[in-house]
């Protein structure tokens, strides 16, 4: 009872280290050179079909191409720039449509007595718009552009400066019946002016600076062919087919002979048969080719070099350590966020209280007017000051709020001198 | 299978070969030719299925000290073997330097060692043992990846022991003080001594002081053979980050130096780690085996992310003790865990035993109170403040129920608790 605590003959300093070494044998992975084929087939044989029904989807696809396309104007683009609309009524009319997209095909395929469609004269080379006359085919222009329509009119019709902006329906005011059973249009191209015998139709209600009337609608007709121009291509659209008189106005003009010729000029032709652009493999060295694929070699073999692991990737199992102060600055932000500054105000004054009541050992139970004296008594203040200070209004603004933090500062700093 | 940058350099030669003869066969040939000599190359390569590999591992280490893993190869493959071995571990076990070269001729061994410096209190476990055995043209290698099993069972730091002499030393002078400063209720009396000045005069023995020619005063000393009782709480409160590691490292150090510290004032020590249910307990261990025991079983507790079940920890605590103990939870001042758990039912623990409540403060909550330089910093630090306030009054709150409550920076928790146990043990309040 009376004997002094016995020595420990445990160093107090740490647990006990063990030296004891765990050890383990093993020799393979007890499978064979049949058991790991088994095991990569299973393992594989799913990416395979999934690669495999991916190859055929991408054939089908590409057997199955969409009779649809997007380019403006295409007799077979059914979106709103599209003239599926046109091509689909003149064909139920009995009129031919033909498709074609460079001036080869054009030559080919246009002759006298059929009507070619040109949707656009912009990428046409002079070459192009010659192709284009020597067709002897009735030509309907849309929207063409000033050399072109000078050249296949010898100069009888140019292009205008209508305002494009005006939203009125023009009259046909001329006697071509295509035009006047088309009624009205609602054209807002820039206009067509004549400087021969063409028949103008839809004046544009203003003329342009020169005086000349600007019209929507020509009729130039040759000893032996017709050439209509429209000023607005987007009339012949599925978007704007059915409004006012563009149908009429369209299916007259492009239903005059059986067989239509519908071209819709390529960026990428320049009338050259054979395609314009060289390939450039053509420039290069007989040797680049396999020496190319060669290098292609090389990098797939480097790739297969460096992409081989020495063994699986590691994970670390982490325990899920969440910063302890992450509640305290999401409830700064939630302060912040819902410009709470009286609550704000209100914890700072109750931690500065806190403080100072403890520094100056008041009891926990103590009462506010209790607190204001103690504190002015030990900083030389009026108690009122204090009081304004620790129980005042909230503060109203962001400064405020900074203000009276700053002021709290500076009252707990005195009291710690005290 | 693997290859090596000499199946590349191969590979790139063929472009010599190419420029010379510039046809596509030729490319297709090389191709052909260079995966032939790779076949052959893997088909002369030493089975690195036919390695013996034995594993030896120390079975526990101390945080923040080196150790490492030995592993002998021995070649039974009949064949030469020319291999890299890669003796993979989890990041944390810090093996820097796993891989390595090894020239075996047939039916020899090597040892080949991995240095680990582990990062992180633990089991931390080996992972796969990959064997690349290269053949002999070194254009490509046959890899294996095998499961060597390996543990090494990380004990924390226990950082805190430095500050045990000192608190021992204050431990000795309880021993032996005389009934001036320690007289309660449950001092026990020690022995018998001369009076010296300074002694309080009431503590005179007169009956020994008429036996002897001179005055004899009784001493007393602190009580031994109390239970302490430490609940270590491993709920989702305790895993919350401070500083760089997780709340409960911190209760771990506080853990271990009281135990140590406990034991050598000659009182019985138990743990009980506990959240929803038991996850670690040290029972009836005593002496030298204490810490070792201790260490070992805190080593692989982790923080579970639930929620504490306190009315069933508090009844596993009195199932286990029969006397009045102090008991010691660590936790956190967390207001709202403490409001809806602890709070409830600490009353009828602290009717029974003396209870302790040590919580790891965050240093990063007064960081931001102090902040002041922009208008979002001043409402950081208001909530910070309010933060401070609620866990000031939840302190408050467990005081009324006559709980100690210990609330210090991860740092100095443990001293501060080991402050605390002396003075009650001073006060003869075990």
């Amino acid at each position: 009872m009376t004997a002094p605590p016995a020595p420990s003959p445990l160093r107090p300093s740490a647990p006990t280290r063990s030296t004891v070494s765990a050890t383990s044998t093993v020799m393979g992975d007890g499978t064979t050179a049949s058991s790991r084929a088994r095991r990569r087939w299973r393992r594989a044989v799913v990416p395979l079909v999934v690669v495999a029904l991916l190859a055929l989807a991408a054939l089908l696809a590409a057997v199955l191409r969409p009779a649809t396309s997007g380019t403006p104007l295409a007799p077979d683009n059914p979106e709103p720039n599209g003239g599926r609309a046109l091509a689909q009524v003149l064909e139920r009319q009995g009129v031919t449509v033909e498709h074609v997209r460079t001036s080869a095909e054009v030559a080919r395929a246009a002759e006298p007595g059929t009507t070619l469609l040109v949707t656009s004269t912009f990428f046409l080379l002079p070459d192009q718009v010659d192709v284009l006359a020597d067709t002897g085919a009735d030509l309907v222009l849309a929207e063409p552009d000033w050399t072109a329509l000078d050249s296949l009119t010898d100069g009888a019709l140019d292009t205008g400066w209508a305002d494009s902006t005006s939203t009125t329906v023009l009259a046909p005011e001329c006697a071509d019946p295509d035009a006047r059973a088309a009624e009205g249009i609602d054209s807002d191209g820039s206009g067509l002016t004549s400087y021969g015998d063409a028949t103008m139709c839809f004046p544009h209600p203003e003329a342009d600076t020169f005086g000349e009337r600007q019209y929507a609608y020509a009729v130039w007709d040759d000893d032996a062919r017709r050439i209509t121009a429209i000023d607005d291509a987007t009339l012949l659209t599925n978007a704007r087919l059915a409004d006012e008189g563009h149908a009429a106005l369209a299916l007259r003009a492009l239903g005059r002979n059986d067989h239509l010729v519908w071209y819709v000029p390529a960026f990428e032709d320049t009338g050259v048969e054979g395609g314009g652009v060289q390939p450039t493999g053509s420039l290069l060295p007989s040797w680049a080719g396999p020496v190319g694929a060669q290098l292609v070699v090389v990098v797939l073999v480097l790739a297969v070099w460096r992409g081989r692991r020495l063994g699986p990737v590691v994970t670390e199992p982490l325990p899920v350590t969440v910063r302890a102060a992450e509640a305290t600055v999401g409830r700064g932000r939630l302060y912040r966020r819902s410009r709470s500054r009286g609550h704000a105000a209100a914890a700072l004054r109750a931690g500065t209280a806190r403080r100072a009541a403890a520094r100056l050992g008041l009891p926990r139970s103590a009462g506010a007017p209790e607190v204001l004296e103690a504190l002015a008594r030990a900083t030389g203040r009026d108690t009122a000051q204090v009081a304004d200070l620790l129980y005042g209004p909230p503060p109203t603004d962001d400064a405020g709020l900074v203000d009276l933090t700053r002021r709290l500062d500076e009252l707990e700093s005195e009291v710690h001198r005290t | 299978m693997a290859i090596t940058w000499r199946a590349v350099a191969v590979t790139a030669l063929g472009v010599v070969v190419v420029l010379v003869l510039p046809v596509p066969i030729v490319v297709v040939g090389w191709a052909v030719l260079v995966v032939a000599l790779v076949a052959l190359d893997v088909a002369l390569a030493a089975s690195p299925r036919r390695v013996e590999i034995t594993r030896s591992v120390p079975v526990s280490v101390r945080l923040t000290e080196a150790s490492r893993s030995t592993l002998l190869l021995t070649n039974r493959s009949g064949r030469r073997l020319r291999a890299l071995v890669r003796d993979a571990w989890q990041p944390s076990a810090g093996a820097t330097g796993n891989r390595h070269r090894v020239d075996l001729p047939d039916g020899e061994s090597r040892r080949v060692v991995t240095a680990l410096l582990p990062t992180r209190r633990g089991d931390r476990l080996a992972d796969k043992v990959t064997i690349r055995s290269v053949g002999p043209l070194g254009l490509a290698a046959r890899q294996v990846s095998l499961e060597v099993p390996g543990r090494l069972r990380v004990l924390p730091e226990f950082a805190s022991r430095r500050h045990l002499p000192s608190r021992l030393a204050r431990l000795r002078e309880l021993d032996g003080r005389t009934a001036v400063q320690v007289r309660g209720a449950g001092t026990e009396f020690d022995s018998l001594r001369e009076y010296v000045i300074g002694d309080d005069v009431r503590s005179i023995d007169w009956r020994a002081t008429a036996r002897r020619s001179e005055v004899v005063v009784r001493t007393w000393r602190p009580e031994r053979d109390r239970r302490v009782m430490i609940v270590l709480d491993t709920s989702r409160t305790s895993a919350a980050r401070i500083g760089d590691l997780p709340r409960i490292d911190a209760s771990m150090e506080a853990a271990l130096l009281l135990s140590a510290l406990a034991a050598r004032a000659g009182d019985r020590v138990d743990l009980l780690a506990y959240d929803r249910r038991v996850r670690a307990q040290v029972a009836g261990t005593g002496g030298p085996r204490l810490l070792p025991a201790l260490a070992d079983a805190l080593a692989p507790v982790d923080p579970a992310l639930v929620e504490a079940d306190w009315p069933s920890a508090v009844a596993a605590v009195q199932q286990r003790l029969s006397q009045r103990a102090l008991v010691v939870l660590l936790t956190s001042l967390e207001p709202a865990a403490v409001e809806t758990g602890l709070l409830p039912s600490i009353a009828p623990l602290a009717k029974d035993h003396t209870v302790v409540v040590a919580s790891v403060a965050d240093p990063e909550v007064a960081q931001l109170r102090s902040a002041r330089g922009t208008t979002a910093e001043v409402f950081d630090a208001a909530a910070a403040e309010r933060t401070e306030l609620e866990r000031a009054a939840v302190t408050i709150r467990l005081r009324q129920r006559g709980v100690e409550v210990v609330d210090a920076l991860p740092d100095d928790l443990a001293p501060r608790l080991a402050d605390t146990y002396l003075a009650l043990k001073a006060a003869g309040r075990l």
